[in-house]
């Protein structure tokens, strides 16, 4: 699904973000970057509907967002935020079907199918064994997978994720970020992400966007926007670009 | 995995079937003793005729010890049920069905009646109006932040110390034989139970623990954080507005015919969760059996461990916060 952003504007008492015009293609991943602060988060909730757009439009395959409401958008786009935040502790299967909510009547129960598609869904993540484990006894990195595959089990084409990297080891991930380029290659999907390692942003994006202060800086290719001047820019430090095989490194710069 | 699957299911089907063993055993105790034969051919009485006991008996079963049980049978698992479904939806395990200010509310409305209005406005009434007014005033007052589960709580608490201070008020003001029977109101009793109480309270209680039942999977989904569950397609702020007021329903109305009765909404929610885990498809069911079985049992207790009768409510608190003391050290949490 083909997302265009027009001049949305946004904006707290003390912070506003504008985007003039953007366009993030199906099958594609798409990383948000920036300094704390910048309204990463907040565009990813403007993006995804929790947050009411009051200015501007975001076409999803020409159709307004604003539109779609509900579970419909539900259908659309799945969520994935920064932490579960669960004071309960489900098994992992009964929390990974919660994404087949939207699907659902009000007073309606999940179906085997929608069991099945859940299974699936963990299946998927290679967390297929952990159904009937309880979510207290996951680590983090299992608990970032568990919370894709309730977006995988909500079928949406569309997928944002918060932070999905954060306080994870390299090992962890390396791991979810090879899932989501995995993911928009096989399915198809629209991912936007938001990330603060800009190396593992610039290996597994097709396209990186710069924001700083809730404005655009800087959106393209990883190889042909991030500079080290854009960096110094958007940072507020010096830092060197090294780049070997293709990969880039950074290094703090004089 | 298999056993612990099989254990699970066997002490469902107990949780299940408890409360109507209870109910039929609770007939035979009282002052005058039936056997369980006894109570069994009083029951089938009305539809066999060749069946021949004493008038007494049917009496005593029918007038009194019936509508007894069924009233503790409907408000314990009204008030279970509202306590698990809240719970739930304030992603708090320490929610009670109180929270929302419906108790004070209900108090006041009690005392008004018994200490100015007398019979022209009947203390069920006034505590059932006035238990949906004071819930009614917190989703006021909370208004388009209702979505901001703190800012309900805090106005929660703000109302229940309103309509305290309006209770202190009217009890400051009340004749000794009003305050007798306002106190009486306070510790919550089931001796008065009659027939026509179930008939104006009972289809409340169930149509509200009903709904809420229907609702017992999306419970999961709403005891999620609010980004999440708006993320999953749910209407958030209506869905809550449902659970809200099925929860007050079943509350006022089971409140207005028996007084407050405190921390079955609490307890009993946590004891099944210890038990069958927190997925509230389970939960909440089970919270109406075993809610039904705690306080059909607690009524047991309270007409037999001494020859005067103890108020139910003052009994479950006594009990109640014990059980739960010690079933937290226990557990260590583990089962929420």
């Amino acid at each position: 699904m083909k997302i265009k952003i027009r001049n949305l504007k946004f904006s707290y008492p003390n912070f506003s973000l504008e985007i003039p015009d953007l366009i993030l293609e199906e099958g594609q991943v798409t990383t948000i970057v920036g300094p704390n602060g910048a309204g990463k988060t907040t565009l990813l909730k403007c993006l995804s509907g929790l947050l009411t757009i009051p200015s501007g439009s975001v076409l999803i395959n020409g159709q307004d967002l604003n539109a779609i409401k509900g579970s419909r958008r539900a259908q659309l786009i799945g969520y994935v935020p920064q932490e579960m935040t669960s004071i309960f502790n489900y098994t992992v299967l009964d929390f990974v079907l919660m994404g087949r909510a939207a699907y659902l009547h009000l007073f309606s129960l999940p179906s085997e199918a929608d069991k099945q598609l859940a299974l699936e869904a963990l299946a998927y993540i290679g967390l297929r064994d952990y159904a009937q484990r309880h979510l207290f006894e996951l680590s983090s990195g299992e608990r970032r997978l568990v919370l894709i595959a309730r977006a995988l089990a909500q079928q949406a084409q569309i997928l944002y994720l918060d932070e999905p990297t954060t306080f994870l080891d390299p090992k962890n991930e390396i791991e979810i970020l090879e899932l989501i380029k995995k993911l928009s290659q096989e399915m198809k999907k629209t991912i936007v992400l938001t990330l603060h390692n800009l190396e593992m942003a610039a290996a597994y994006s097709n396209s990186l966007v710069f924001i700083k202060k809730g404005q655009v800086r800087a959106w393209g290719k990883p190889d042909e926007i991030m500079t080290e001047d854009l960096l110094e820019e958007i940072y507020g430090v010096k830092i060197k670009i090294i780049d070997w095989n293709g990969h880039k490194f950074l290094i703090k710069g004089k | 995995m298999r056993n612990r699957f099989v254990s699970t299911r066997v002490i469902t089907w107990v949780i299940i079937l408890l409360p109507f063993l209870l109910f039929f055993f609770s007939l035979g105790l009282g002052p005058y003793p039936l056997s369980p034969k006894d109570v069994f051919q009083t029951l089938l009485s009305p539809f066999i005729s060749s069946i021949n006991i004493p008038e007494a008996f049917s009496a005593i079963i029918f007038r009194i010890r019936f509508p007894r049980l069924c009233l503790a049978f409907l408000v314990g698992a009204a008030l279970s049920v509202s306590g698990a479904s809240l719970q739930a939806l304030f992603k708090n395990p320490l929610i009670n069905e109180y929270i929302l200010g419906l108790s004070s509310g209900a108090a006041f409305g009690a005392a008004l009646s018994l200490v100015f209005l007398g019979q022209t406005f009947p203390p069920q009434l006034a505590a059932f109006v006035l238990a949906v007014v004071a819930v009614g005033g917190v989703l006021l007052i909370a208004g388009q932040s209702e979505t901001h589960l703190i800012t309900l709580i805090l106005t929660g608490v703000i109302m229940t110390a309103f309509f305290s201070a309006l209770l202190a008020l009217v009890e400051f003001f009340a004749s000794p034989y009003a305050l007798q029977s306002l106190f009486f109101w306070l510790m919550g009793n089931l001796s008065l139970a009659t027939w026509k109480d179930i008939s104006l309270a009972g289809p409340l209680m169930g149509l509200g623990t009903i709904i809420l039942l229907l609702l017992r999977w999306r419970m999961n989904v709403l005891s999620m954080g609010d980004d999440q569950v708006k993320a999953l397609g749910i209407n958030l702020r209506r869905e809550k507005m449902i659970v809200i007021l099925a929860a007050t329903l079943a509350t006022a109305a089971a409140t207005s015919v028996v007084g407050i009765i405190g921390w079955v909404g609490l307890i009993v929610p946590h004891l099944v969760r210890m038990i069958v885990g927190p997925d509230n498809r389970l939960v909440i069911p089970l919270s109406a059996s075993a809610g039904a079985s705690f306080l059909i049992l607690a009524d047991d207790l309270t007409r037999s461990i001494a020859s005067f009768e103890i108020p139910i409510g003052i009994f479950t608190s006594l009990v109640g916060i014990p059980l739960f003391i010690i079933l937290l050290k226990k557990t260590q949490r583990v089962w929420l």
